[in-house]
């Protein structure tokens, strides 16, 4: 198990504007799976090829078991990288493709055959060695592949959006499958996704990267309770950023005095909390409740959005649909603001 | 089905012409090589000619210095295209000036740069002169015969100098196509730069190197006036040999004539089928 510490690792291509990636520490620990999310365009696969020795950084240090790699070729550093689209080598069967790592350490054919087997029975794939990838559904494709990076028994696997282009099924399953991979194996993991809810499913850990910068690092509860900043809430689907002073734990703001958890910073800030935290309350005698107008009724199947307006400021709410029934839109009702959903940010 | 009638009648005269002219002279030239041509009293056709060019050594000669001319010059122009083309995807400054220079020669004609191959390599031309000069050699008729002479140099360098731009163009778009990830993910799973070339770069670019090389090949082993310009008088390549028996004076040595022409282009028919054949597999026909 190999602890991972990237250490203010830059990355500027020739001819860009900007910095790829700028100034990014993170630490893997070693034996857990770590998730870098972003938007497209934001220097994740970047990052992770630098890892792989596949790009140069132009700037700052990778450890692996703080031992510098940067001089290391790809080959030697142990880190294997599972690209996004598959790549099975097109001229190989399916055996020959997972088996590949090994020739190329000179394993024995008997040796390449059997571990190959195992390999294939553990990603699910039994019986299929003698398939060319052409002849592979996507999702099986993307098995062989992580297959292949596998049977070396990498000390670092690299997954590059490991369930974009599956169907919600086959999605599902090759979380599970990742994840009991990596729980049995337990190499150190960092998966490169776009998708908040791959990242929260997966991840032992979520890194935020927006515009080649790390925005925020700690369990995946953290991005939806105590975002460091608004795009971090926005990029997990916060809507709902209130400005206002906090003094000794009451933010005064549009929507009246609202109680906070501890710890939350004072001085002028905006309070964010979750659209799905907010409830329809049935009196007004409690506290952090307000009354508000519906000014806007969305079904969205398995909640209903509401957008409501309350002392001339909108707030944004997912109710159960059954809470939201009898609402119409012009209609008064009460909202409660839960203490533990709030946060107070700059 | 009106349609299709339709352009069928509409190729049909360039399809005549076309059909008449090879189609015709090669079913003449088929007659004739089985002995069959009534201006000089052969009217019972037979396989004299064929038998004949068979039991003769200098064909057999012919033949193999083709094969060598060919063999040669074809696995010399995939190594040197195959490394120029590995050379030209890494070049980012220059590039497209760079790629252009390498392909210019393909522009000119084999017969320009078979006389640029004399003006150089001969024993009189520049290298010769320079060497005199640079007193390497005593007198420029020292210098070691790379033209006219038995091993088919002269040929063999002319063909390479063509043939590389054309390999390489071929290889180069193949290996711009696929990008740099597969060899990535070779080296991500351990192999070393030489293991990336060979066991995935080489296998991926493989079908468009084969085909390109046996286009080549077909060309140097049927081409008649480079052999015919820089070979040695003997012994000569199969297509200058045919040509010298159907200039001869004795009308006779024509069936001969034709019957070399047939076995070339019996060759290469089947090195065309070869390149289809390719082809088809490459684009999972």
């Amino acid at each position: 198990m190999t602890r991972v510490v990237l250490d203010q690792l830059c990355k500027t291509y020739s001819g860009a504007h900007g910095a790829a990636v700028s100034q990014l520490d993170l630490t893997l620990d070693s034996g857990t799976m770590t998730a870098l999310l972003g938007p497209s365009g934001c220097g994740k696969t970047t990052t992770m090829k630098m890892i792989a020795g596949l790009l140069d950084p132009t700037g700052g240090d990778i450890r692996f078991d703080d031992r510098s790699i940067l001089r290391d070729a790809p080959e030697a550093r142990g880190a294997v990288m599972v690209f996004q689209d598959h790549l099975l080598f097109p001229y190989l069967t399916v055996a020959g493709n997972v088996g590949f790592g090994l020739k190329m350490r000179s394993v024995a054919p008997d040796e390449i055959a059997h571990r190959v087997g195992e390999m294939l029975e553990k990603v699910q794939l039994p019986g299929l060695g003698q398939r060319m990838p052409g002849a592979l559904s996507g999702g099986q494709q993307r098995r062989v592949a992580l297959a292949r990076a596998l049977i070396i028994k990498p000390d670092v696997l690299l997954l590059d959006e490991p369930l974009s282009n599956l169907d919600a099924h086959l999605r599902m399953d090759m979380r599970d499958l990742i994840r009991s991979l990596q729980a049995e194996t337990g190499i150190t993991t960092l998966v490169v996704t776009h998708d908040q809810e791959d990242a929260v499913v997966l991840a032992d850990r979520v890194a935020l990267m927006l515009d080649g910068q790390l925005r925020q690092v700690g369990p995946p509860r953290m991005f939806f309770r105590r975002p460091v900043d608004e795009a971090t809430a926005r990029f997990f689907g916060g809507r709902n950023f209130i400005p206002g002073t906090c003094r000794c734990g009451v933010f005064d703001c549009a929507l009246g005095p609202l109680q906070l958890p501890q710890g939350a910073r004072t001085g002028p800030g905006r309070v964010t909390f979750r659209p799905e935290a907010l409830r329809l309350a049935a009196s007004g005698n409690g506290r952090n409740t307000v009354r508000a107008t519906v000014t806007e009724i969305t079904y969205l199947g398995t909640q209903t959005r509401l957008r409501l307006m309350s002392n001339g400021t909108e707030v944004e709410a997912l109710v159960p649909p059954t809470d939201a029934d009898g609402l119409k839109h012009g209609a008064q009702t009460l909202i409660h603001l839960p203490v533990p959903a709030l946060w107070v940010i700059d | 089905m009106y349609r299709h009638l339709k352009i069928t009648l509409m190729l049909l005269p360039a399809l005549a012409v076309l059909g008449g002219l090879f189609l015709g002279g090669l079913f003449l030239g088929l007659m004739r090589s089985f002995n069959y041509m009534p201006v000089i009293g052969l009217t019972r056709p037979s396989m004299d000619a064929y038998l004949a060019i068979f039991s003769d050594r200098e064909f057999y000669r012919s033949f193999l210095l083709s094969i060598h001319i060919s063999f040669t010059s074809t696995l010399i122009s995939c190594v040197l295209a195959v490394g120029a083309a590995l050379l030209l995807r890494r070049l980012h400054l220059g590039r497209t000036v760079i790629t252009f220079l390498f392909q210019l020669n393909l522009t000119v004609p084999h017969l320009v740069g078979a006389i640029g191959i004399l003006y150089l390599f001969s024993q009189s031309g520049v290298f010769a002169r320079l060497a005199a000069e640079m007193d390497l050699i005593s007198r420029p008729a020292e210098f070691p015969a790379l033209v006219f002479d038995p091993y088919a140099i002269g040929i063999i360098l002319q063909y390479v100098w063509k043939e590389v731009p054309f390999i390489g163009v071929i290889v180069l778009a193949n290996m711009q196509t696929m990008g740099h990830d597969y060899e990535a993910v070779a080296r991500s799973l351990g192999a070393t730069r030489w293991q990336g070339f060979r066991y995935v770069l080489l296998p991926l670019i493989w079908p468009g190197l084969l085909s390109a090389s046996v286009i080549v090949f077909a060309f140097a082993f049927g081409a008649y006036e480079i052999p015919a310009l820089l070979g040695a008088h003997y012994p000569a390549a199969l297509p200058v040999l045919a040509h010298r028996k159907y200039t001869d004076v004795d009308l006779a040595a024509r069936p001969e004539a034709m019957a070399l022409a047939i076995v070339i282009a019996v060759l290469s028919a089947v090195m065309l089928a070869i390149y289809i054949r390719i082809s088809r597999r490459r684009n999972g026909c």
